[in-house]
């Protein structure tokens, strides 16, 4: 590959060095006062601990399991978003309802154990596009952390009460025997 | 002030120079910690960056980083003193002291503000007092034993970085020695003297600059390299050598070499202002009050030091053979020069 050498002739103002030095910190200077005159708020770095930068719309985050207005998951235990993990970070432990009225509607299977090993998750959110029931959603939280492997492995309650703060809903551990019993596809 | 000393049971002018020598000693300490303050913050701003600000005092306030310097210092003091099993010892650790006490006392011998009488006694405003035959001479002379600083460090490492980063900054600082001692001289010649009192005092109409403009930017430029200071750098470079002369010294004894550096800028700052911006001279005011005269020193120095760290994140680094070329065959015929053009503007009697 050949190489474009491109000479620039400098005029005797350019040679003495002096004049674009001088034009070099006036350039400095105003990077200086424009930044020390601009409000924190408004300056190109987030101070990031006190002030936490709004993800974008679409955004991969954390994933939540999302649940019926009851408390009772969405989730039916396909297993479609365990196929599409990339990571094969999803396990999945189908378990049959016993009573057919007490379902969702029809569905009669719920995950048992639904386990995603953050760890090993790539945010890709081809669960997400794998689900067919909108039951796993990857929001807006990027805050993953924690001091050992275990407590990254996050479980079905876990995963149902990511965001249950964030949106103001009660956190549940354990799946709410529905009061009225609903359609099932028999009717 | 009389009262104050009989209190003490001293003579005025004993209890005035303790009184300076705290001043002395202190005052370009403060300023130079300040300024590696500034240096951060200042670099952070023309970067469009924020720079530190997370240390906190008692974890609550702020105060735009300036608790850095703190926490820095407590950093330094609690970290464990590394010495290399092949360094030489001794020299090791005198080598940090060698580069520090020179810094300290180059500031001796400039005056910070005009002389003013008390009680018959005259109290002049510089540790040394005028007419004490060292005059500017004293900082020129110490400027050059802080090269021992540095070499002693980078000797006594025995890291090949070291060396090589030490003998740079060593050719560097006696190359431009040369040049800034050309372009001190011609002020010695306009003035008649090299008393800094007497400088100060032929400055009373138009300060060196203008006449000197020539002087004034060999003289500036080679501070820069007397310093160790970008574009001038050698000392150390973090692609070829490493932290250079310092790249085996950690905790406290890092903190003094850092400190020197920065105590060498306020002294170089000092000198600028002394030789070629009228001392403690305020323009347009024949005859300024003693706290005036202060004032206009200090805010003189403070903006030259700030100019060094301005300069500092302008420009990028020299390659060392352009430094060399620069040192001898620009600055030198310059300085050269500009003696010979004062020189023959003495003899036309101008």
């Amino acid at each position: 590959m050949a190489v474009l050498v491109k000479k620039v002739e400098l005029n005797w103002l350019d040679r003495t060095y002096v004049w674009p030095v001088l034009m070099g910190m006036v350039i400095t200077l105003r990077h200086f006062i424009k930044q020390i005159t601009t409000r924190s708020s408004r300056r190109y770095t987030i101070p990031y601990p006190d002030r936490k930068r709004a993800t974008a719309p679409g955004y991969r985050g954390l994933h939540e399991l999302k649940r019926f207005d009851d408390g009772s998951i969405k989730c039916v235990a396909c297993f479609m978003c365990a196929e599409a993990c990339p990571a094969r970070c999803i396990t999945i432990e189908a378990e049959e309802y016993g009573d057919i009225n007490k379902t969702q509607g029809f569905e009669e299977k719920r995950p048992a154990v639904f386990k995603i090993d953050m760890l090993r998750c790539i945010y890709c959110a081809m669960c997400e596009e794998a689900c067919p029931k909108d039951a796993i959603w990857l929001r807006t939280d990027y805050e993953q952390a924690s001091y050992d492997r275990l407590s990254m492995q996050f479980g079905k309650w876990d995963l149902m009460n990511t965001y249950a703060d964030q949106d103001g809903k009660a956190r549940i551990t354990s799946d709410p025997t529905p009061t009225v019993p609903r359609p099932s596809v028999e009717d | 002030m009389e009262s104050l000393a009989s209190l003490l049971h001293l003579m005025p002018e004993t209890f005035w120079m303790i009184i300076k020598v705290f001043i002395v000693f202190l005052g370009p300490l403060t300023l130079a910690a300040l300024l590696t303050w500034a240096e951060r913050r200042g670099s952070a701003m023309i970067q469009d960056r924020i720079g530190p600000n997370r240390a906190l005092l008692f974890g609550r306030w702020r105060l735009l980083g300036l608790f850095q310097l703190v926490a820095d210092g407590i950093k330094f003091f609690l970290k464990e003193d590394l010495v290399p099993t092949d360094a030489s010892g001794l020299l090791f650790w005198l080598a940090p002291v060698m580069a520090f006490v020179p810094a300290v006392l180059g500031f001796a011998v400039i005056p910070f503000g005009r002389s003013f009488v008390q009680d018959g006694h005259v109290f002049h405003l510089s540790l040394l007092d005028p007419g004490n035959g060292m005059g500017m001479l004293y900082p020129m002379a110490i400027g050059a034993v802080a090269v021992y600083g540095i070499l002693t460090a980078a000797w006594s490492s025995n890291n090949k970085w070291s060396i090589l980063g030490g003998m740079r900054s060593a050719a560097q600082m006696v190359s431009y020695e040369i040049a800034m001692g050309l372009a001190v001289l011609a002020i010695f010649v306009r003035t008649g003297g090299y008393d800094p009192q007497q400088i100060i005092a032929a400055q009373a109409g138009v300060w060196n600059v203008l006449p000197q403009a020539i002087g004034f930017l060999v003289f500036f430029v080679c501070m820069f390299a007397e310093t160790n200071r970008l574009p001038f750098d050698f000392a150390e470079g973090e692609s070829e050598i490493v932290a250079g002369f310092h790249t085996e010294y950690g905790s406290m004894k890092f903190a003094l070499l850092q400190l020197s550096e920065y105590l060498h800028i306020v002294t170089a700052a000092a000198l600028i202002v002394t030789l070629y911006f009228g001392g403690w001279r305020v323009p347009f005011v024949a005859d300024p009050s003693v706290l005036l005269s202060v004032a206009a020193f200090v805010l003189k120095l403070l903006f030259f030091c700030w100019v060094f760290i301005w300069v500092r994140w302008t420009i990028p680094r020299f390659r060392f053979d352009q430094l060399m070329f620069l040192g001898w065959k620009v600055m030198l015929p310059l300085g050269m020069g500009n003696l010979l053009l004062q020189a023959w503007l003495m003899h036309r009697g101008a």
